[in-house]
């Protein structure tokens, strides 16, 4: 099953954990997915018009999803999709 | 001091480095760098920069230092918060002792639209040592418009991100990052706190694509977004340089310099998780401190040297700059902090 990477600030969200498995066969249904067990997660990744939030950067496995199909882009079992927020401080 | 001796003497272990090599080493004697915020990050840049010799450098902070800037801001001391020195003026003075070839300028100034083009104007290189994405804009803003190559670094708890960018040649910050995080999607180093080690981690790899960049060597730069977390392990180079062109950018592809036009981002700002407010006002005539320090005679403790006065008065710490712009700890609302202001400091 695809795994979901979780970064630190929203895994109070997914009751601690680090990462999730998923279900689904595009980055859209594995988020979503997720997104379904845990709504507050869901909340922050995604707009109400289902759209991902535009400070929230999803790669599968190394590759910036925006570059392949975005939501559409095409997840195999083994696939590892993860939420990279930009980190701020310095 | 002894005459004749080349100065490129004291660079010897580096020259030696086959991919800088003695040419690599005159042009970073010959470059020019401006140091964007000179706390964390900034002072591991500074201290590498300076030690390795480039040759011009200018260091621009806003803030001044306290105590627990020492866990991690590798140039300062105890001596330096006793004698209330902005953080850019203290990292001068320690780095001229440190390399007294290198031509070092301390600004002490918030950094906003209407001064980020001429503190990198005659830069070859940005480096960014701030803590927050709205100056990191307009930093891409200024290097896209001027096409000027900068470094973006960022460090939180153990983890820590950092990216180079070369306009029309690499991805730019707003085509990665399109929005400035809310509050709670990023933590701040005051609320979720920062490793010392992360800093220098992050600090060093900007530090040595500034090398890069400076000597020359370009096919060695970084491509990608370099993630690190340091307590778990992880290191990972994201794959965004196909992002250049697919993403509708407003900076980079369209040419919007919504930042620098003041279009976007306030300077008098809460300064998150730090209980503390930041007026930003631009004086055209220095505030005079000696007036001011007698005019508040009747409150408690007004201290005042060449670069700061501060006071307390109602519970709040304030602490002014010549230019009028003011830091007022003990809240984090921005009217009652203007209103503080107009009390205490003036209109
Ligand atoms: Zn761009």
């Amino acid at each position: 099953m695809p795994v979901v990477r979780i970064p630190t600030p929203l895994r109070p969200h997914t009751d601690g954990q680090d990462s999730v498995e998923s279900t689904g066969t595009t980055v859209g249904e594995v988020l979503g997915n997720v997104g379904t067990k845990y709504p507050a997660l869901k909340e922050r990744i995604f707009d109400d018009a289902g759209e991902l939030r535009r400070f929230v950067n999803v790669y599968l496995n190394n590759e910036d999803i925006r570059y392949l199909d975005d939501l559409a882009t095409a997840v195999a079992a083994n696939d590892e999709v993860s939420i990279i927020p930009a980190v701020a401080g310095g | 001091m002894s005459t004749a001796v080349d100065p490129i003497e004291r660079y010897s272990r580096q020259v030696r480095f086959p991919m800088l090599g003695e040419a690599g080493q005159r042009k970073l004697m010959a470059s020019r760098v401006t140091i964007c915020g000179c706390g964390a990050l900034g002072t591991v840049l500074a201290n590498h920069l300076v030690r390795a010799g480039v040759g011009n450098i200018r260091i621009v902070d806003r803030d001044f230092i306290e105590t627990h800037n020492l866990q991690r801001q590798i140039l300062f001391d105890e001596q330096d918060v006793a004698d209330n020195l902005p953080k850019a003026e203290a990292a001068a003075r320690k780095l001229r002792l440190i390399n007294s070839q290198v031509n070092i300028e301390a600004v002490v100034t918030d950094i906003d639209h209407t001064n980020i083009l001429d503190l990198v104007a005659d830069a070859d290189l940005i480096l960014d040592g701030t803590d927050n994405f709205e100056t990191r804009y307009l930093i891409n803003d200024a290097a896209v418009k001027l096409n000027k190559p900068w470094v973006f670094g960022g460090v939180i708890g153990s983890e820590g991100q950092s990216m180079t960018i070369r306009p029309g040649i690499t991805p730019c910050i707003r085509c990665v990052v399109q929005d400035n995080p809310p509050p709670g999607m990023t933590p701040t180093c005051e609320t979720a706190g920062v490793l010392g080690p992360a800093v220098s981690v992050v600090a060093s790899f900007e530090a040595v694509e500034a090398i890069k960049i400076l000597s020359g060597a370009y096919d060695a730069l970084n491509t990608e977004l370099f993630v690190i977390d340091i307590w778990d392990w992880t290191f990972r180079r994201l794959k965004i340089k196909n992002l250049l062109g697919k993403v509708d950018c407003p900076c980079c592809q369209q040419k919007k310099f919504e930042w620098l036009e003041g279009d976007l981002g306030s300077h008098t700002t809460t300064l998150c998780g730090r209980n503390a407010v930041q007026i930003a006002t631009r004086r055209s005539e220095k505030l005079n401190f000696a007036e001011m320090a007698t005019r508040l005679n009747s409150l408690a403790d007004v201290r005042h040297n060449a670069f700061m006065l501060r006071f307390a008065a109602e519970g709040h710490e304030f602490t002014v700059f010549p230019d009028g712009r003011a830091i007022i700890k003990g809240t984090n609302d921005i009217s009652k902090a203007r209103t503080l202001y107009a009390q205490f400091v003036g209109n």
